[in-house]
């Protein structure tokens, strides 16, 4: 009942129908797909990678069979491009629509709601079950792109005031260095602290990166949406489980958008029964440690006295041959995060 | 029959049911449904006699059922095995 749609014209109707729903139609996506009633389009949706969005259907045609037609066919799509869960966002409002079809609600935060197909979170969560202790834990979640001495020193404070703390390297896979690679010198350059325990984001830390900003209402800032939405699911279901009742941040003297989340932390996370912990950053030299600090120095071929800034697995690493595509990439892209 | 591979068949559409497979150390059957509280053991019971038929031993089964009857998830079901038999 669903088709792709692929011509100039097809997606130039999509783009009217999407809003008309008072919706945006953001470029930018694997599969665009449609129904016909006639000659008219009557319902459309798209898929960027496990995300799906711009879900659309005509106002004669909803309550009908269409929004299963549209998520069956981005779901067959996904699944042939090798996406087995799949997220929607969109506004709360709709997220009873997406439960009807099995999607699962893991997070809504008033003005953006987060569900998944396929109970990954809950699994996630199962297969750390093992990693639960009795007391008072603690959090950081971190890119570690890659690990220095400034996340180590947050690193170490905060293992010194909790039970157990819990270390979530962020997966989403856009940083300069690769995920496995940002999670082994995270694992190495923290081997030695006993309480620390260092874990993988999976999919649920919401980045900017993904996050769909289609539906949000005119005067919303997606940044702060995709925030709220991040912390909701980690104060609402991860930090539950985990038993954290704290989360520790670096101070962010460089990055803006850095220091925006931790302003969304310091505001936000109370409300969700965490505790936000802002501790001084490590210097070197009278200026804070930065990841971007080692990117660049990477980058420019400048290692010399990198010591100063990581520890030394994370130093190995950076004069070993893996580090080269690290580099590459990272003349490609200057300036990403 | 086994499961070698990552296949899916079916829909999201009231009545119908979408089955995922995929290949797994041991036989897990995950059921999502519209009618789940009044209907998932007889749903659970057409899948297991799905399976003993195909002689499926391992493997993750994740089926979304939007009330669909039985003939429509042995259908769909076996059809979905049958996409991802080695």
């Amino acid at each position: 009942m669903a088709t792709q749609l692929l011509g100039r014209g097809d997606v130039e109707r999509a783009r009217r129908l999407i809003e008309s729903q008072g919706l945006a139609f953001e470029p930018g996506f694997d599969d665009l797909v449609g129904a016909f009633e006639g000659d008219a389009l009557v319902a459309v949706g798209a898929r960027q990678a496990a995300v799906l969005k711009m879900i659309a259907v005509a106002p004669s045609e909803q309550g009908g069979p269409l929004l299963g037609a549209i998520v069956t066919e981005l779901a067959h799509l996904a699944g042939a491009a090798g996406h087995e869960a799949l997220f929607v966002f969109t506004r709360p409002s709709s997220a009873g629509s997406f439960e009807a079809l099995g999607f699962e609600l893991l997070a809504s935060s008033g003005r953006a709601a987060l569900l998944e197909s396929g109970h990954g979170l809950a699994r996630w969560l199962e297969a750390h079950r093992g990693l639960l202790r009795a007391g008072d834990h603690g959090a950081v979640v971190a890119n570690c792109n890659p690990f220095t001495l400034g996340h180590r020193g947050l690193v170490e404070e905060a293992a010194r005031r909790v039970d157990t703390l819990y270390l979530l390297v962020v997966r989403e896979d856009h940083s300069a260095f690769p995920f496995e690679a940002r999670l082994r010198l995270v694992r190495e350059g923290t081997a030695d602290l006993a309480n620390v325990q260092v874990l993988d984001t999976s999919r649920y830390a919401v980045s900017a990166l993904t996050f769909p900003a289609y539906f949000l209402a005119r005067g919303d800032d997606a940044a702060e949406v995709q925030m709220e939405l991040d912390l909701t699911l980690f104060g609402r279901r991860i930090a539950p489980f985990f038993g954290i009742r704290r989360r520790f941040f670096g101070t962010e003297p460089y990055c803006a958008t850095t220091r925006r989340y931790n302003e969304a932390m310091a505001r936000l996370l109370p409300g969700l029964g965490v505790e936000p912990v802002e501790l001084q950053r490590r210097t070197a030299d009278g200026a804070a440690i930065s990841a971007s600090q080692v990117r660049a120095r990477l980058r420019d071929g400048r290692l010399d006295g990198i010591e100063a800034l990581v520890p030394a697995s994370t130093a190995a690493f950076l004069r070993s041959g893996e580090a080269a595509a690290v580099r590459e990439r990272l003349r490609r892209e200057e300036g990403r995060h | 029959m086994g499961i070698a591979r990552k296949a899916q068949a079916g829909t999201l559409q009231s009545s119908d049911v979408m089955v995922f497979v995929e290949p797994a150390e041991a036989l897990v059957v995950e059921i999502e449904s519209t009618v789940k509280r009044q209907f998932e053991h007889l749903i659970r019971a057409q899948i297991e006699r799905v399976l003993r038929a195909q002689g499926v031993t391992a493997g993750r089964i994740r089926v979304t059922d939007r009330g669909a009857l039985d003939y429509a998830i042995a259908a769909r079901l076996e059809t979905a095995l049958r996409r991802a038999g080695g």
